[in-house]
Parts: C-alpha cells; structure tokens; sequence
C-alpha cells in the first residue's frame, strides 16, 4: 500500500549550466536561462509504501511525515533562490528532475529504515502542466 | 435580442520577486513581509484571469476576438513578466513593492492602456483582472463598466 502527502513551497530559480555557453544555454533552457531569475509554486509529493500497522492502522504516523516534510523540505526550499540558498544547486541546474532527487536525498534517511514504512517516490509539479516522478535508483 | 456575458480567460506565467520597500528600514521589511522579504527573492507560477464584458455578436457567436486578445495578454503581461525578476528587470517594480496587489494594478494599467487600440469603442469591456499568486493568494482588480 502506497500514501502520500503534498506540501507546497514557493522558491525562484535559474536554469543555466555552468559547463553550456550562453548561446547553448539559451537553446537549451530557453527563457528559464534569464540570468535574473524566474520562480514557481511547486507542489512535492512523497508517496510512502508499507503494510499499515495492525494496532495503529497506519504505515507512517502522519504527524512524522509532516515533521520531516516541514523540516526537510519546506525550511530548506520555500521563499528561496534555489540556485544561492540550497545545495547542492551551487553547481547542479535546479532543473524539475534534479529538484525531486534533492528532495528524495533529504527525506529518505528520515523515512527508511525506521519501522514499516519505506519511501516509495517523490513526484515534483513544477507547473499545472509540469511534473516529474523519482522512485529512487533503479 | 443580444445578450451581454461575460466570457474569462486564464493566462500563466512564472516569475520571481522580492517583497521589499526601501521606505522601511531593513528590520521593518523583515516584520511586514516576513520571508517573502528574504534578499534573495523567491518565485510563483502567476496566473492572470481577465473577464471581458459585452454582447455576444450574432454573426461570430463571441463576445471578444480570442486570437486579438491573446494576443494583447502576450504583449502585455506574459513578455514582460514571464520568466523574469519583477524586481529587477520591471522599471516600475523597482521603486514599487511587487505585491499581488500592485502586480494586478499593474496588469490592469497594460491593458487598459493597449485595450483602447485593440479593441474598437464599442468592442468587449474588460471588467476584471483578476491575478493568483497561489492557491491562497488571489487579488481582484474590478471596474465598473
């Protein structure tokens, strides 16, 4: 059985690598390239996958996976430029994909290997028309 | 017997900002605006809702040219606002705090500013602009037509 729950974060961000020149970069970001900058309202969901516990009926105490979203997720990303504030975006573009490994990366010590529950994936919406799905390696 | 309606249309666009007033000292800034103040900006995926007002056309079956108003929306608001830094690269939100307030007064200034050229005098009225932020945050510029 799979759960998940959805937080939101609103944060800016720049779409450009380092390794690109500006010409290739424009061609391949497109106006995400601007230099200044551009943000988004992005919606993360964890899904969580595990048998519900037979006394509590549940896989993950709801109230935990809050805490570790709040504190793993929401404190490090919202009302941020991603590209200055959170790592490892120093040095990697903080496109979709790579936003949902990130956030898999900060959530799963927290999850894993702590009772019955085991993270399953996290799907990133950048927009109403955007979104990427990371199960983890594969 | 022409019938009046009102026909809405939606608009997207994403942005960042800073919500910073260089008439509040910085401490100021932090208590009114609390982390939309972080120095760094953060962003949105704007969504811009325009409610145009008139009799339907008996011939068309519409009340408003879709294609001269899309037209006017890119022009207007999604060129010089999609994909940008409000703050840095819109003179006016260089001296003006980008709130979803003065964002949708802006929004509102553009067009009704354009509308005039695009749309004959006795063409579709735009009623509303009406500007989200997020789910939480939506700002309603009305005019009386």
């Amino acid at each position: 059985m799979v759960i998940s729950k959805k937080v939101e974060f609103s944060a800016s961000h720049i779409c450009r690598s380092p390794q690109l020149s500006d010409a290739e970069n424009e061609r391949v970001y497109g106006p995400a390239a601007n230099p200044h900058g551009h943000g988004h309202n992005y919606v993360v969901e964890v899904a969580v996958e595990g048998d519900p516990d037979p006394v509590t009926g549940m896989i993950l105490d709801l109230k935990r996976l809050k805490e570790i979203l709040d504190d793993k997720v929401l404190e490090v990303y919202d009302h941020r430029l991603l590209n200055r504030e959170v790592s490892p975006f120093d040095h990697v573009v903080p496109t979709v994909e790579n936003i949902a490994i990130d956030i898999w990366n900060r959530v799963a010590p927290s999850i894993n290997g702590r009772g019955r529950a085991k993270l399953y994936s996290v799907r990133v919406h950048e927009s109403s028309e955007l979104s990427v799905e990371y199960r983890g390696e594969e | 017997m022409r019938l009046t309606v009102r026909l809405s249309r939606r608009y997207v666009f994403f942005a960042s900002h800073r919500l910073h007033s260089t008439a509040l000292t910085e401490e100021q800034n932090r208590e009114t605006f609390g982390k939309c103040n972080n120095p760094h900006g953060h962003g949105h995926n704007y969504e811009v809702e325009l409610t145009v007002r008139g009799p339907v056309d008996p011939v068309t079956g519409r009340v408003v040219d879709l294609d001269l108003m899309d037209r006017l929306a890119q022009e207007q608001i999604l060129a010089p606002f999609g994909y940008r830094n409000l703050n840095e690269e819109v003179a006016v939100f260089r001296t003006v705090v980008p709130t979803t307030e003065n964002l949708g007064a802006e929004v509102d200034r553009r067009l009704r500013e354009a509308w005039g050229r695009t749309f004959p005098a006795h063409g579709p009225a735009l009623e509303k602009v009406r500007i989200r932020e997020t789910d939480r945050n939506i700002c309603e510029i009305v005019r009386i037509v």
